[in-house]
Order: C-alpha cells, then sequence, then structure tokens
C-alpha cells in the first residue's frame, strides 16, 4: 500500500498550511489596519443600519433608532451615557432567561472604542481591549462595532 | 447501530467537556475532540454514517447545553457540514492519509464557521477572524488526527483478532 507516502504527504501539508496561514495571520494583524477612523458605527443583529455612530472628529454621538426591545426591558435601548462615554444595547446572550446588556466605552481623542462590559462564554469582544480599527465582533450578544476611516463617507 | 450509537454518546461528551474547560490559552479555540470521532467513523464505517452523526451531535450538544438556534449553534452547524463534506471528500481522494484528512477538515471547519457567522451578524468584518482561526485549527486538527490514527491503528488489531 502507499500509506509511507500518504504519511509524507500529510506532514507535508500540515507543516505548509501551518506556514502559509501562519504568514496569513501574521501580516494580516501587522498591515490590516491603519489606526485613523473617522468614525465606529454600532450594530445590532443581522442589520446593516447602525444603531448608533460615533463621530470621532466631530465629537459626538448620534443614535439613530431605538433597539427593538421587548416591552418586559424597562429601559430605553441604546442607553448613551455622555458623562460616562458608554453606550450600552441590549444584547441577545440570556442568562436564566434574561437579555444581557453590553456596554461599549468611546474615547474621541484616541478615537478608540473598547468593549468594556458583556455577558458571553469566552467574553472574546471585551478581550480584544481597546480598538482603533479593528471591528469587534460579538457573536452571542449579537452586537459589533465597525470603523470607517473613509472621510469621504463622512455624510453625517 | 449500538456501536455508532456508543460512538454518538462519546462524541457528545468529547464536546460537551471540551467546552467546559479551556485547555488553550486562546479564548473560544477548541481542539475539536469530538472531530476524533467523525474521523474514525467515516474510517471505520461510511460517509453517510460519519455524517448523520456529526449532524446529530451538533444538534444534541446544543440542546442539551440549551444553545439551540442561538447564533453559536448556527456556526457549529456551518462548521460541522462543511467539514464533514471535505473529509468525506478528501477521504474518498485517498491522496493523504488521517492525518492530512483530520487537517483539511479542521481548515474547512473554520471557513464554515465564518459562513455562519456571515449570517449570524450579517457583516463580512467576521472574515477578519478567520486569518486566526486557520493559523490555529492547524495543530488542532494534527492533535486530532493523530488520535484517529492511533485509534484505527488499534482497531485494526482488534479486527484481526476477532476473525
Amino acid at each position: 500500500m502507499n500509506q509511507g507516502n500518504q504519511k509524507k504527504r500529510d506532514i507535508m501539508l500540515a507543516v505548509l498550511l501551518f506556514i502559509l496561514l501562519g504568514g496569513v495571520f501574521i501580516a494580516f494583524r501587522l498591515l490590516a489596519f491603519k489606526d485613523d477612523a473617522s468614525m465606529a458605527y454600532v450594530y445590532y443583529g443581522t442589520s446593516s443600519d447602525p444603531i448608533v455612530t460615533i463621530a470621532f472628529t466631530e465629537q459626538q454621538i448620534i443614535r439613530h433608532y431605538d433597539q427593538d426591545t421587548p416591552a418586559s426591558y424597562e429601559k430605553d435601548y441604546p442607553i448613551i451615557d455622555e458623562d460616562n462615554q458608554t453606550i450600552t444595547i441590549l444584547g441577545d446572550y440570556m442568562i436564566d432567561g434574561i437579555r444581557q446588556d453590553v456596554v461599549i466605552k468611546y474615547d474621541f481623542a484616541k478615537k478608540s472604542v473598547q468593549i468594556i462590559e458583556e455577558q458571553s462564554p469566552n467574553h472574546i469582544c471585551s478581550r480584544e481591549g481597546e480598538s482603533t480599527g479593528w471591528p469587534l465582533i460579538c457573536l452571542p450578544n449579537r452586537v459589533r462595532v465597525e470603523f470607517v476611516n473613509d472621510q469621504g463617507d463622512f455624510t453625517v | 447501530m449500538t456501536l455508532l450509537a456508543n460512538f454518538l454518546a462519546i462524541a457528545i461528551v468529547l464536546n460537551i467537556i471540551e467546552s467546559a474547560i479551556p485547555i488553550i490559552p486562546v479564548p473560544g479555540a477548541k481542539l475539536g475532540f469530538a472531530n476524533v470521532v467523525t474521523l474514525i467513523v467515516l474510517y471505520v464505517y461510511s460517509f453517510k454514517d460519519s455524517s448523520l452523526l456529526t449532524l446529530s451531535r451538533v444538534i444534541l450538544v446544543s440542546l442539551l447545553t440549551g444553545k439551540l438556534l442561538g447564533p453559536v449553534f448556527y456556526m457549529s452547524m456551518s462548521g460541522a457540514i462543511l467539514a464533514i463534506f471535505a473529509m468525506g471528500f478528501f477521504r474518498r481522494l485517498n491522496f493523504f492519509g488521517v492525518l492530512g484528512v483530520s487537517v483539511l477538515g479542521s481548515v474547512f471547519h473554520c471557513i464554515g464557521q465564518i459562513i455562519g457567522g456571515y449570517f449570524v451578524v450579517g457583516s463580512t468584518a467576521i472574515v477578519l477572524y478567520l486569518p486566526i482561526m486557520l493559523f490555529l485549527s492547524i495543530p488542532a486538527g494534527v492533535v486530532t488526527g493523530i488520535i484517529a490514527q492511533r485509534f484505527l491503528k488499534i482497531w485494526q488489531t482488534w479486527n484481526k483478532d476477532l476473525q
């Protein structure tokens, strides 16, 4: 049988893929983003309309529409707290049947956004820390923050 | 049939234990031990049995952990479907051994997960997470591949003894 050949090919495949994908990963982290966003969009669910826009250059927060939340959640999401520089969205992740808050902190001067509080199994989005270009995606909560650095897009 | 049911039970237990214990420092990344069972069934039985087992595993685990039809469920489902088709294809191709098939399955699992993730959050930004996932998937695929390879070797000697 050609099991010896297969074994060689297996090892070659694993090594080649490891080097190739490792290279892609490093190149991505190093080159992917210039840290110069003019604004950041906060999205909820599959919607392509941002629920909140954080305009760094104009130093303002634009609340586009109310989050569609069941009546049992008494607050009006998204909650914008200008004093603490936070935006709170109602996430999808539930604990004991209650949906949990996702708290996003923004900084106009640093042009950065950070997810400071959320509930999820792995806390992937809050572990990303402060971001100035890399999108923050919280899948279990279906909340995401994406940056825009195209000045021409600035129509608000 | 009884043996397949046993395999399914093992896969479910592996899957649940694995998501409860973070083995790797990277959050959310798993070795995919349950895929060892998928691989074994693919080699010992058939593609049909293996795909049925894997799909039942994903559905049953999400039922047991209360995540059925949640965002993570769609990602595991699409990942599992793409992975099992890729592994079935490369198994038939017979160009690579168990280890190679495992690595390729692992890579396609990530791609499937990202496709599922795209539909969950409706944003292509999720593709940016693909490089790190693919990179981590290689060692994970190697580990599961080695375990499956060892098992299959022992399995063959058992079969000879029985006959």
